[in-house]
């Protein structure tokens, strides 16, 4: 049965995308089956793997809007060895329509359990905004992985995750909790960020993870090749490190 | 020039501008014009032509801000359930059918390509419009060379005076 997670952060900038669709390309390296979920209506994650939000026929929005299953709508990226289910700006609509319809942060929660055991991991990327959509997000999945840069204002993003996720837990989602921190975009010569990574690691323990992402040009670079920088260049720190993210997050699933 | 255009020139409307005109996304249109009217004070009245009738009429069945709406002028409605629309704009189909919550009029032509005479009155039914037989002008749109076309104007005046009276 798949495990499901959101790649959350409600701070913006600090690399959801770039760890989304990095983490599924080095989860479909170490032999996982994946669906990577764009959740966000600029349909980056898509794009930066290999979809071209343009063409798409279906969408995660006519998921939610059940006029079509994940099994249709969902495309396997060649390149990059997973699955996804793709956005574009159809998305936006979805807050919209959705806002009467019964079940409405439960859409996409439904439609997983259909498809639960064809995946290994279920990653969701979910925009920095707490909306209908995030909701969707934070019902459907067992936890959330929540990427951060070590800097000063990175903790005040996590304090209003973390609150989301309570209020989540105790009203829709009984099984939602944080499933780790991620550091990334790290430079270890900056001493805040060293700093705000030890801060992080008394105060969260375990929940943080061990590897940590550095500053990659290359993780940078890949997005605009529309690919995952796993995929476009495998020998790169950035990539050999979200290789490694996805083996201790296969490890640690026992544990979960 | 399209007398949408025109009108949003002469008279000073506001044109609710789309993402992309050339590849209409029925979420992403919804979307934005919910955007609009929620960003406006005070009575709002649309004015629609083709797929943008369609887009009132989906818009008015799910939006919180339809409320604010208080007449529609919808012009030669695009038919996307048929050809030559059909497999363009397959993500606006079923067209939504459900009465419209405000006051409207619906002009049609009877040599429309793009939607027959027919079915601009069963629109009109549906959306419980009032229908105008506009006689053969084509889709009513620039290539009907309508100039800044009063003759429409005045059916939005007609509108706009009915809200004044208050009936």
């Amino acid at each position: 049965m798949a495990k499901i997670f959101c790649v959350a952060n409600q701070k913006g900038g600090v690399g959801k995308t770039t760890s989304a669709v990095n983490l599924a390309a080095g989860l479909a390296k170490v032999g996982q089956r994946v669906l990577l979920v764009d959740l966000d209506p600029q349909g980056n994650a898509t794009m930066g793997s290999g979809v071209d939000k343009r063409q798409l026929e279906l969408s995660v929005y006519d998921v939610l809007l059940e006029s079509a299953s994940i099994q249709e709508a969902a495309i396997f990226s060649e390149k990059c060895g997973y699955h996804v289910l793709g956005a574009n700006r159809e998305l936006a609509g979805a807050e919209v329509e959705l806002v009467d319809l019964e079940r409405r942060d439960q859409r996409l929660k439904l439609a997983l359990e259909v498809v639960q055991q064809e995946f290994d991991f279920v990653l969701i990327d979910c925009p920095p905004s707490l909306s209908m959509l995030t909701l969707n997000g934070l019902c459907a999945a067992h936890g959330v992985i929540v990427p951060m840069q070590c800097e000063y204002f990175a903790l005040e993003g996590l304090t209003d995750l973390v609150n989301t996720i309570k209020q989540v837990h105790a009203n829709l989602n009984p099984d939602l909790k944080i499933i780790g921190l991620l550091r990334v975009m790290f430079d270890p010569r900056i001493t805040l960020q060293q700093q705000v990574s030890e801060q992080l690691k008394s105060h969260f323990g375990d929940k943080v993870f061990n590897t940590v992402i550095p500053r990659n040009v290359r993780l940078a670079e890949a997005p605009s090749y529309g690919l995952p920088g796993v995929v476009f260049d495998p020998s790169a720190k950035g990539s050999q490190a979200f290789v490694e993210f996805a083996k201790e997050l296969v490890q640690r699933i026992p544990t979960l | 020039m399209h007398w949408q255009i025109k009108w949003v020139q002469k008279y000073a409307y506001q044109l609710v501008e789309q993402h992309d005109w050339m590849r209409p996304l029925r979420g992403d249109w919804l979307a934005r014009l919910d955007d609009v009217v929620t960003d406006l004070n005070g009575p709002v009245y649309l004015v629609a032509h083709s797929l943008g009738c369609i887009h009132v009429a989906a818009w008015a069945s799910i939006s919180k801000q339809a409320h604010k709406v208080k007449a529609a002028l919808l012009v030669a409605p695009g038919d996307v359930e048929a050809q030559p629309l059909k497999d363009v704009f397959s993500s606006w189909r079923p067209i939504c059918l459900q009465p419209l919550p405000f006051k409207s009029i619906l002009l049609s032509s009877q040599n429309d390509p793009h939607c027959t005479i027919e079915r601009a009155q069963f629109f009109a039914k549906s959306w419980g419009s009032d229908w105008i037989n506009m006689g053969s002008k084509g889709h009513l749109n620039a290539d009907s060379l309508l100039g800044d076309w009063p003759e429409g104007h005045n059916f939005l005046n007609q509108l706009m005076k009915v809200d004044e009276h208050g009936h």
